[in-house]
């Protein structure tokens, strides 16, 4: 008897028809899609043996013979990576803080924001593709997709950051008689320079990933390499390479993520007691 | 006169200065990007003569691509389909998978350091291969075909969601895990009831965002022979069919953004 004037005040348990809904149809569409793909399912059982197989031939051992040459085309992917970062930021600041709500007209806000749009839809490959017929298969032809590929996120990225900084100093500035440029240089870009910097940073390791990437199509440096080896079935070369990869790669993460860390968080108290 | 106008500034802190580090920096920024442009010790080689001289060619080739063959337009729809089902597929088997890693990865729903290492460093190292170098020896180990493609977008998106969402699990607040230890839960009825649903409108918006991104990623998959509308871009490519290539092009560009209208009203519903 008690318990029931218990249970009363318990609010009633919010409607799980909608969940369900989404659940339901969610599952429908990819039973769907499973369904229409042609795997043949008879090879799936053998995957986990053939990739065990391959391993064991990349990595038991891997051949450190080429490593020299693999260090220097990986220094090459890097220096197409960081130089790729330096021409995307360099173009998408501008341009980004240009299409920010405030900043630039309207009409110019609109046309930027599209050309981002598109750019971002382009994959880097492609627009490689287009550069090799102008600079040939080289890493500047490389470097040169990165820097207009990665325009398109990056721009984004600096009128999202512009956008969401505090209004009140750009209210200040403009209160004491600023113009627009007036408030962007000593209003918006003070707030939001650190965050460009990270941001900066986050586009080098982005870079490192795709100028892999953009190797296998023929812009040099591991990319190149990687694909070569992966044709003539050299599989413990392979596995050097890869290495290769994932070493440096998680090595300048881990120092750029470190950077980007300082940056967004500022000195340590340590630090500060110092210069104080 | 003077003097009160001059009073004031004198009371301001002095700017904070740090000359030794800026030239640090500098030094530093500036060596990296000389050493990356000099082709001697394997830098790239900045090359702005080829530019003025055959810049016609890439124009040649842009003008040729601003006249898209829509007539070859049926003949992608196969293809993009396949590219959409890939996408959904890999987005759903990480998606199943990702749940357990990343309670695995995070500090407050895995107490044990050793296992917590061990998927961190699996997860790190597994971010750090990209995604066309999977799918090109995955090709060579599987075969030629959406499989490849498929393990390929699968890899990627768990070493995204795991990062992000561990990461995110990290740095929240604890206040309902720690009612639920303070109740006498274990470990894991603790990440059932507490953890997991905190979490899991990050997971859902992770989920989707991994779906907009293997659509992408299906462009390229292709050209290594690992499905979808790749394929046929490769192949159009190599055939220098550029209006064709634009089709597909523009195809990608609205499927893209429609995914990405669609995934931002869910996300809206779920927040």
């Amino acid at each position: 008897m008690n318990a029931m004037t218990f249970t009363s005040p318990v609010p009633r348990r919010p409607s799980r028809l909608w969940p369900t809904i989404f659940t339901v149809l969610a599952a429908l569409v990819i039973l769907i899609a499973v369904g229409g793909l042609q795997i043949s399912w008879a090879d799936v059982p053998k995957i986990p043996e053939n990739v065990a197989k391959y391993l064991g031939l990349m990595f038991a051992p891997p051949s450190w013979e080429k490593l020299p040459r693999a260090l220097l085309e990986m220094w090459r992917s890097v220096s197409m990576a960081w130089l790729g970062a330096i021409l995307c930021v360099v173009v998408s600041i501008p341009l980004g803080i240009l299409a920010a709500r405030g900043v630039g007209p309207a009409w110019l806000r609109v046309a930027l924001r599209g050309i981002f749009a598109v750019i971002r839809a382009v994959p880097e490959v492609i627009i490689a593709l287009i550069l090799l017929t102008v600079t040939g298969l080289t890493p500047f032809t490389g470097m040169l997709a990165l820097g207009i590929a990665g325009i398109g996120t990056q721009g984004k990225w600096v009128y999202e950051a512009i956008e969401s900084a505090e209004a009140g100093a750009a209210e200040a500035v403009r209160a004491a008689g600023g113009t627009t440029a007036e408030v962007t240089r000593w209003a918006l870009w003070p707030a939001v320079a650190p965050v460009l910097m990270s941001f900066a940073l986050y586009r080098f390791e982005i870079n490192i990933r795709t100028s892999a990437i953009l190797g296998m199509v023929g812009a040099g440096g591991i990319g190149s390499m990687l694909t070569n080896y992966t044709q003539f079935r050299e599989w413990d070369t392979v596995g050097m390479l890869l290495i290769v990869v994932v070493v440096v790669t998680m090595l300048i993460d881990m120092i750029s993520g470190a950077v980007r860390r300082r940056i967004m968080e500022g000195a340590r108290p340590r630090d500060l007691a110092r210069s104080a | 006169m003077t003097a009160p106008a001059v009073a004031p500034r004198r009371e301001l802190p002095p700017k904070p200065r740090n000359i030794l580090r800026v030239a640090l920096i500098v030094t530093v920024l500036v060596t990296l990007t000389v050493a990356a442009c000099t082709p001697a010790i394997g830098g790239v080689e900045i090359d702005l003569a080829s530019i003025s001289k055959h810049w016609a060619n890439g124009a040649k080739k842009l003008g040729q691509m601003m006249q898209p063959n829509f007539a070859f337009l049926p003949r992608t729809v196969a293809p993009m389909l396949e590219t959409l089902q890939m996408a959904v597929v890999g987005a759903a088997i990480a998606a199943a998978i990702s749940v357990p890693l990343t309670l695995w990865a995070a500090k407050p729903t895995n107490a044990n350091s050793v296992t917590r290492g061990v998927v961190r460093t699996a997860v790190n190292v597994v971010r750090a291969v990209p995604d066309l170098v999977y799918a090109s020896v995955l090709v060579a180990m599987v075969g030629v075909g959406v499989l490849p493609g498929l393990i390929t977008l699968v890899l990627f998106d768990l070493g995204i969601i795991v990062k992000l969402v561990s990461e995110a699990i990290d740095s929240a607040d604890h206040g309902y895990m720690e009612a639920g230890r303070a109740a006498g839960g274990s470990q894991f009825q603790i990440n059932r009831v507490t953890a997991l649903p905190q979490t899991l409108p990050l997971f859902a918006n992770q989920w989707l965002y991994t779906l907009e991104l293997n659509v992408r990623i299906s462009a390229i998959l292709g050209f290594v022979g690992a499905g979808g509308i790749g394929r046929i871009l490769d192949e159009r490519r190599n055939f220098y069919a550029y209006g064709d290539v634009s089709v597909i092009i523009l195809e990608i560009l609205v499927v893209v953004v429609l995914i990405e209208v669609l995934s931002n009203a869910l996300r809206k519903r779920l927040a």
